[in-house]
């Protein structure tokens, strides 16, 4: 019997981005699942419990970043490995998580990947296959 | 300038020897042996400096002093008082007199009373040149401030720009991956999709590359004496199709009685046009969340875009763009008419409206808009008999 597929999360409010993204993962083998907003995301990863999360960080509003706190603080999900997107740099990036981190009681651990958008196939898949040894 | 006197004395005698005496110490004297004569004199020399006996007979030196401050109130006016003229003395002062020398007069005195008139108009002229300089000042500093934010609008603006370019070129590079996996796996999906991405990514180049040449024009714009219910109506024909693809009923409520005038016709069209595309977007159902992806829930559930024209004081037209869309907020609202503001992420270049805005401008018109979230949006424009109007 086949082993089974790896499940991938791919949360971006951009239609192109998800296409790209969930071609680059089903052509390598992956199970690509994709929401366009951190709620519905929430909600999938909730319901699909998926290996790995492709979370694109600057959906309109605070929508990633609110996806990603609430990833990382509920005991079940923080497991899941997160492959951040963003179209802005990660020292910025980090820097926004810190302030959020203010408000908190437990610190948000940083995603275990970070990408600059739009992110090279290889680079991504790397990533990925890193994170899902 | 500083050196030019009337002088006021009904005693020829005592105003020939006073004038020889003044002329001596270098002043340009004039003399006048009543008030009335002294007025005449003094509206077609203005002197800075009147010296006037007080006792006169006809107007005297006090009505004459105060006919004078009345003309211009900088000028210096020293009264020649008798002995024992306390009180008219003091009633000039009250009428604002600079000093008052008494007879017989002491040239040293007489000196003083001059010098003091002559610093008190320099000092005035001094304090008004500060004044202008500072004017000029404020000024200078007030441009250089608009070039420097002038500057921070075109280093914002290349910025917006470059982000812009870099999401499409990101999503053409997606297209094509794509686009290759579809060819390399023969898989029509990824085919038809990869050249969905690429197509629409080749589309808004060209649009904002096209924005981009509009906005680089925006020269003056052209006037012609136009029918103005013919942008609306080519706009209309325009992006019918496209209203009736997506189920949006599009109507057109022109007033068939409005009189052709000097507007820029082209221009108006691509203002009408921008809001008309912008009116069919909001129903998108992108444009259908908050930014925190929570659904926007709309007032009415018909979708309804409708452009009308119409008369109305003071104007040769007014144009009524609304739609029952997602409407915006009041933050949103004030935003709309910035360069690369944009409510459509990636799909919008934030040019549109700051074009359309530029355009109306231009003719001295007007462009508001009435919204609120979920209430749909109506734009207003409003556009003058007379573009020019100086």
């Amino acid at each position: 019997m086949e082993k089974e597929k790896h499940k991938i999360l791919v949360v971006d409010d951009e239609l192109d981005m998800r296409v790209y993204i969930s071609t680059v993962l089903e052509t390598s083998g992956y199970r690509a699942v994709v929401t366009k907003n951190g709620k519905e995301g929430v909600e999938t990863a909730v319901k699909i419990n998926p290996d790995l999360i492709v979370l694109d960080v600057m959906m309109p509003g605070e929508g990633g970043v609110l996806m990603y706190r609430t990833l990382k603080t509920d005991p079940k999900l923080k497991k899941i490995p997160v492959v951040m997107l963003s179209a802005v740099k990660k020292e910025i990036f980090f820097h926004y998580l810190k302030m959020l981190n203010v408000k908190m009681e437990n610190n948000i651990s940083e995603p275990e990947a970070y990408l600059e958008k739009p992110p090279d196939h290889e680079d991504l898949l790397k990533v990925i296959k890193i994170l899902l040894k | 300038m500083c050196d030019q006197i009337l002088l006021v004395d009904d005693e020829e005698g005592i105003c020939k020897i006073l004038s020889i005496s003044l002329q001596d110490s270098g002043y340009e004297v004039f003399t006048a042996c009543s008030g009335e004569d002294a007025l005449e004199i003094y509206f077609k020399k203005k002197p800075p400096i009147v010296l006037t006996d007080i006792k006169m007979p006809g107007m005297d030196g006090i009505e004459l002093l105060r006919r004078i401050k009345q003309e211009n109130p900088e000028t210096e006016v020293i009264m020649i008082t008798g002995h024992g003229d306390m009180n008219l003395a003091i009633k000039s002062l009250k009428h604002e007199a600079t000093d008052f020398v008494t007879k017989p007069i002491n040239d040293d005195v007489l000196e003083i009373a001059l010098k003091r008139a002559k610093e008190r108009i320099l000092m005035r002229r001094q304090l008004r040149e500060y004044t202008e300089n500072l004017e000029r000042l404020v000024e200078e500093k007030t441009r250089k401030l608009l070039d420097a934010e002038r500057m921070a609008a075109v280093g914002e603006t290349v910025s917006g720009l470059a982000h812009a370019i870099k999401n499409i070129a990101g999503s053409l590079k997606g297209g094509v991956f794509v686009l290759d996996k579809g060819l390399e796996l023969d898989n029509k999906q990824y085919l038809r999709e990869g050249w969905r991405m690429v197509k629409g990514n080749v589309d808004k180049i060209r649009n904002l590359s096209m924005d981009l040449l509009n906005y680089g024009k925006s020269t003056e714009i052209r006037c012609q004496i136009s029918d103005p219910n013919q942008p609306p109506q080519e706009v209309f024909k325009l992006i019918e199709p496209q209203a009736k693809e997506h189920g949006i009923i599009l109507e057109a409520k022109l007033d068939p009685n409005l009189e052709p005038f000097l507007f820029d016709s082209e221009g108006i069209y691509r203002c009408v046009l921008t809001i008309c595309s912008n009116a069919l977007d909001s129903f998108r159902a992108a444009s259908l969340m908050t930014e925190n992806g929570d659904p926007i829930e709309r007032m009415k559930e018909e979708k309804r875009v409708v452009i009308e024209s119409r008369k109305t004081e003071n104007w040769a037209v007014e144009y009524r763009i609304s739609d029952t869309g997602a409407g915006m907020t009041e933050k949103v609202r004030d935003k709309i008419f910035q360069s690369f503001f944009s409510t459509k992420g990636a799909e919008g270049t934030g040019i549109g409206l700051m074009m359309a805005q530029k355009i109306i401008k231009q003719h001295h018109g007007s462009i508001e808009v009435e919204s609120e979230l979920g209430k749909g949006a109506t734009f207003i424009i409003r556009l003058p008999k007379n573009p020019n109007p100086l």
